[in-house]
């Protein structure tokens, strides 16, 4: 069976799949990563999106033999050792971004990509255009934005710490 | 079965072997792929991945014009430094999938895939854009009008391989725009799409190129209205186009539209981007 290395939160893996296996397969089967969901298989829904040389892909769709050398971050790979949370994780627990959960780890590893692109900072607009590729059908979306618009602050360094959701 | 060969002349060599379907960002590939197995139908076919291969990968302008490898993502599109001639293919470039897939996804992918719906024909036929084939035989170019046969049906030779899709140097004057309808704004397909790109001088319209998707087999150009736009003033230009200009359409009647709709959505869109790019 072929092998293929791969760099999944840090840790270096060689791991042999037959050739057909998706990367979104080799991270919950192989690894036991389950955190990254499969919500639809078809590419639609944004559930499995994990970051591969630091860009948002669909794990569902990307053959995990073309992910030869490529390093991956997870949604398990954002908290530190010490159970600190990424910025955005903890901007969607405070803005209750999240009802049951599906569509999470997916829409965190997008939004992080997302602000990360745009230093400059995003409108509620471009946040809302960004997320194109997620779906969530409990929220409705609204507190997703806001949790995004308050972690962007957090990652360019223009806040200290996530501001409080104001109800 | 999937192979990763690292040259083009090993990638050819595996096409001339057999049964090897060409695989780039995978996103037309893998979907089809899980619903068929969803269905039972588990697919066996040869992979012949090219995103091993150097160098296709590349944006690169010449003395003839643009060159945009077999492996140029959509998002790469986007980000690259390209002239308003392109703003057309590079505002498509935003509508397609959303950024994952355009994170994947390649320019060229869309267009070997041959989906009437693709949205990446109409900028590419209105830039007049061509194929760059390589073969046993060494390298050949189509027009893409002559690359495009058909619904999923391509010029393509079973041993042959798309590399690079050749833009012949636009006027700097140009500009071009690209509108879409669909029932939602992203993660869908085309009921129709249009691209334009016109060149002006003072304030009057010296060459416009139109192109209509998603309403026939293959996008199409439509050269009646390219010729009845010639000397228009910017502000007439856009009601210029006429249903007659449309004629030679030939859209579906499908779930998602009906075939009138279809055509009149094409105008309707045909006119805003023209009034777009002549803004
Ligand atoms: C969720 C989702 C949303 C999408 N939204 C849109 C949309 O809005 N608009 C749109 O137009 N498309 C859309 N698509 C379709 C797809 O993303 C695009 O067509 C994309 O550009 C295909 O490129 P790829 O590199 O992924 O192609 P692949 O899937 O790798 O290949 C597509 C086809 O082309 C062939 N091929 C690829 N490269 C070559 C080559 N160099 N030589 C010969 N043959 C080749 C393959 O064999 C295959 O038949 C969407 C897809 C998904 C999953
Ligand atoms: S599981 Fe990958 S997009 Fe839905
Ligand atoms: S929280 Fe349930 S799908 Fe988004």
């Amino acid at each position: 069976m072929p092998q293929v290395t791969l760099t999944v939160n840090g840790k270096t893996s060689t791991v042999e799949v037959e050739g057909r296996t998706l990367l979104v397969e080799l991270l919950r089967e192989k690894l036991r990563l389950t955190g990254t969901h499969v919500g639809c298989d078809t590419s639609q829904c944004g559930a499995c999106v994990v970051h591969m040389n630091g860009e948002s892909v669909k794990a569902c769709t990307t053959l995990a033999l073309q992910a030869d050398g490529a390093s991956i971050t997870t949604i398990e790979g954002l908290a530190k050792a010490d159970g600190t949370l990424h910025p955005m994780q903890e901007a969607f627990r405070e803005y209750h971004a999240l009802q049951c959960g599906f569509c999470t780890p997916g829409m965190v590893m997008s939004a992080i990509d997302l602000v990360q692109k745009h230093p400059e900072g995003l409108s509620e607009k471009e946040i809302r255009e960004g997320l194109e590729g997620n779906l969530c059908r409990c929220t409705g979306y609204h507190n997703i934005v806001k949790a995004i618009d308050a972690a962007q602050a957090v990652m360019h360094g223009k806040a200290a710490s996530i501001a409080p959701a104001t109800v | 079965m999937i192979v990763r060969p690292a040259t083009l002349e090993a990638a050819l060599a595996l096409r001339a072997a057999g049964p090897a379907r060409p695989l780039a960002g995978g996103t037309d590939i893998y979907p089809a792929q899980a619903a068929a197995a969803a269905w039972m139908r588990p697919s066996n076919e040869r992979l012949l991945d090219l995103t091993g291969i150097a160098g296709l990968d590349r944006i690169e302008a010449d003395a003839e014009g643009w060159r945009i490898g077999a492996c140029v993502t959509w998002s790469a599109l986007r980000a690259a430094p390209l002239p308003a001639a392109f703003d057309g293919l590079r505002a498509a470039a935003g509508t397609i999938g959303g950024v994952q897939v355009q994170n994947r996804g390649t320019v060229l992918g869309n267009l070997c895939n041959a989906s009437p719906a693709a949205d990446g024909a109409p900028p590419l036929f209105s830039l007049d854009a061509g194929i760059e084939i390589a073969g046993p035989q060494g390298i050949r170019r189509l027009p893409l009008p002559d690359f495009l046969l058909g619904n999923r049906r391509t010029a393509l030779a079973p041993d042959e391989l798309a590399i690079a899709i050749r833009i012949p140097q636009p006027a700097a004057a140009a500009r071009s725009a690209f509108r879409k309808l669909g029932a939602r704004s992203h993660l869908v397909i085309s009921i129709a799409m249009v691209a334009v790109l016109a060149e002006l001088r003072d304030g009057h319209v010296t060459r416009a190129c139109l192109a209509v998707g998603a309403c026939g087999p293959v996008a199409q150009r439509l050269p009646a209205a390219e010729a009845a736009l010639i000397g228009a003033p910017i502000a007439m230009a856009p009601a210029l186009i006429a249903p007659a200009h449309l004629a030679a359409l030939a859209p579906l009647d499908d779930l998602r539209a009906s075939a009138e709709y279809r055509r009149h959505a094409a105008l309707i869109l045909l006119r805003r981007a023209l009034a777009e790019a002549l803004a």
